[in-house]
């Protein structure tokens, strides 16, 4: 009986291993991811030019020497170790923003999604102390970006494409690829909110009920003065709990098809809120760009035209469909 | 991963499509195996966790290199005061410059103001391991990396100012409580404000 269950319970995992991982999938959402993270990631890197020497020369606030001391012997890789002079730098900075340009447009999507992402990486690691969770969703994204084939909607290579074609091409080809780029996106995403979640609850005020006040308090990070919830103690206290409990369920609720547009409809507001109250435009989107790796390809497909766009029957995946497949399978071998 | 190698697409609605082979589906779960783990490793180190700290020997090089060694703790575990830092440069002729990180009129747009938001937030979250509970915020000494960043900050202004000194002096902006607010205290009130001098720095042979 043991023996049984253990073949059976085997047989359940890889079946649904394989189905949650390797089912081909239309590569729509990850087009449309592309375009929305490689606009931030150019934004985010655009922005660097303001600094370019104040955050990358050899004089920089965090300097080489310093942070290689604060790295305390593991130095992680970036070309920026090796430049000092300010003409190459600038040089270099130029090319990554039109390595990026090139990505967030689509264009030699496989080739300019792997250097955005050794791009991304390479800002990162030199300049510590002027990161923040912006920069952290910035090369998850990038990452995962360039392991499926992400010009392969919404993007200048499809045009290009189409144009040698001399007519329409037909829809792109659904790809394991795409389908596993995405899927890691959306697992990462729930990492990142359990933690977010967990982690609240080794403070007092998010169990109290009264981190938002702190949040809605801080000058340094206020761009809308929200200080009149000091009045509705009530919504500070509901808002608090429901941010924390939202971010530890997210890994759980947001599968089932039902609920899927609920936890994500939270995300809007929840996102919206931190970019506008406190400033945090950019990771505020940003955040919402991995929620947007929940949106299904027939969606996304709907929403900006383009192809077919047809929801699976009564699925919003093709997954359930191959599992009951893959079960007749086994049950034809006996 | 032992399977039938077809699926149906993802989202597509249409007819069953031939994925991977075993063999590559196979390599390909070890590395997704060991990546969801690796992703793992960041978030459970702070606070250290011996669990963390076991598979940290095997993730280091991976997680470190491709900037996956992130604790995801956005405003966690409780949202606390802020953290500005003011320098104060004596240039040649003698005058005073002074300034602010960050400081909202110069560093626009915001992300540049959250870059060096973060620089000042960054001194404040390296304290000394060995200090008292009971010192008040304002002695308490600044600790090895607070120096080592201040050094480099320093440097950073008597650089781009040509200054013959720079003091650098890290501020703590409390957070009023609500009844506070009620009673008319301003978030930017001077009681509200602390400050300690984390030193001043002159040019090398001066």
């Amino acid at each position: 009986m043991l023996r049984g269950y253990l073949r059976e319970l085997w047989h359940w995992w890889v079946d649904g291993w394989n189905r949650f991982w390797f089912s081909p999938a239309d590569p729509a959402t990850l087009g449309l991811l592309r375009a929305l993270a490689g606009g931030m990631l150019l934004y985010t890197h655009a922005v660097w030019s303001l600094g370019l020497n104040d955050f990358f020369g050899p004089y920089s606030w965090v300097s080489p020497q310093a942070a290689h001391e604060l790295y305390r012997g593991d130095v992680p890789w970036s070309w920026f170790w090796h430049i000092s002079s300010p003409t190459l730098l600038w040089l270099l900075h130029t090319a990554v923003l039109v390595v990026m340009a090139m990505f967030a447009l689509g264009l030699f999507s496989r080739v300019t999604a792997v250097l955005s992402w050794l791009c991304a990486v390479a800002y990162a690691h030199r300049v510590p102390g002027a990161l923040f969770g912006l920069d952290q969703i910035n090369a998850m994204l990038a990452m995962y970006l360039m392991l499926g084939p992400c010009g392969a909607a919404w993007s200048v290579d499809r045009w290009i494409a189409r144009w040698r074609s001399g007519r329409p091409l037909p829809p792109a080809v659904p790809s394991t690829a795409a389908n596993l780029a995405v899927r890691l996106i959306q697992v990462h995403m729930c990492v990142i909110y359990f933690f977010a979640g967990i982690s609240k609850l080794q403070g007092q005020s998010w169990w109290a009920g009264t981190a938002l006040w702190g949040a809605v308090a801080n000058l340094e990070y206020q761009t809308l003065d929200l200080t009149w919830m000091c009045h509705t103690p009530w919504l500070v206290a509901l808002l608090t709990q429901a941010t924390v409990w939202w971010e530890l369920f997210f890994c759980v609720l947001v599968w089932p098809r039902l609920l899927r547009p609920l936890v994500l409809a939270f995300a809007v507001p929840l996102h919206l809120g931190i970019a506008v109250g406190m400033g945090m435009v950019t990771f505020g989107l940003v955040m919402l760009i991995g929620c947007a790796s929940f949106v299904p390809p027939w969606l996304v497909r709907r929403l900006l035209g383009g192809g077919p766009a047809v929801p699976p029957a009564g699925v919003e995946s093709g997954a359930p469909r191959a599992g009951r497949a893959m079960r007749r399978r086994r049950g034809a071998r006996g | 991963m032992a399977s039938t190698p077809v699926a149906t697409p993802n989202g597509s609605g249409g007819a069953e499509l031939p994925t991977w082979g075993r063999t590559v589906r196979r390599l390909a779960s070890g590395a997704l195996a060991f990546h969801l783990v690796g992703i793992l490793v960041g978030p459970l180190s702070l606070p250290p966790a011996l669990l963390a700290d076991y598979l940290r020997r095997v993730y280091s090089p991976y997680i470190e290199a491709a900037y996956l060694d992130n604790a995801y703790k956005f405003f966690a575990p409780d949202p606390g005061p802020s953290h500005l830092l003011r320098w104060t440069a004596v240039m040649p002729d003698g005058s005073r410059r002074q300034g602010l990180l960050p400081d909202r009129q110069q560093h626009w747009p915001r992300l540049f103001y959250h870059r060096h938001f973060m620089l000042s937030e960054f001194v404040a979250g390296q304290p000394d391991p060995n200090w008292e509970p009971d010192t008040p915020w304002e002695r308490l000494p600044n600790s090895e990396l607070q120096r080592l960043l201040a050094r480099s900050f320093a440097r950073h202004l008597l650089y781009k100012l040509g200054a013959q000194s720079v003091t650098l002096e890290l501020i703590e902006h409390a957070l009023p409580n609500p009844e506070q607010v009620q009673q008319g205290l301003r978030l930017d009130d001077p009681s509200l404000y602390r400050s300690r001098k984390l030193g001043t720095y002159r040019r090398r042979g001066e």
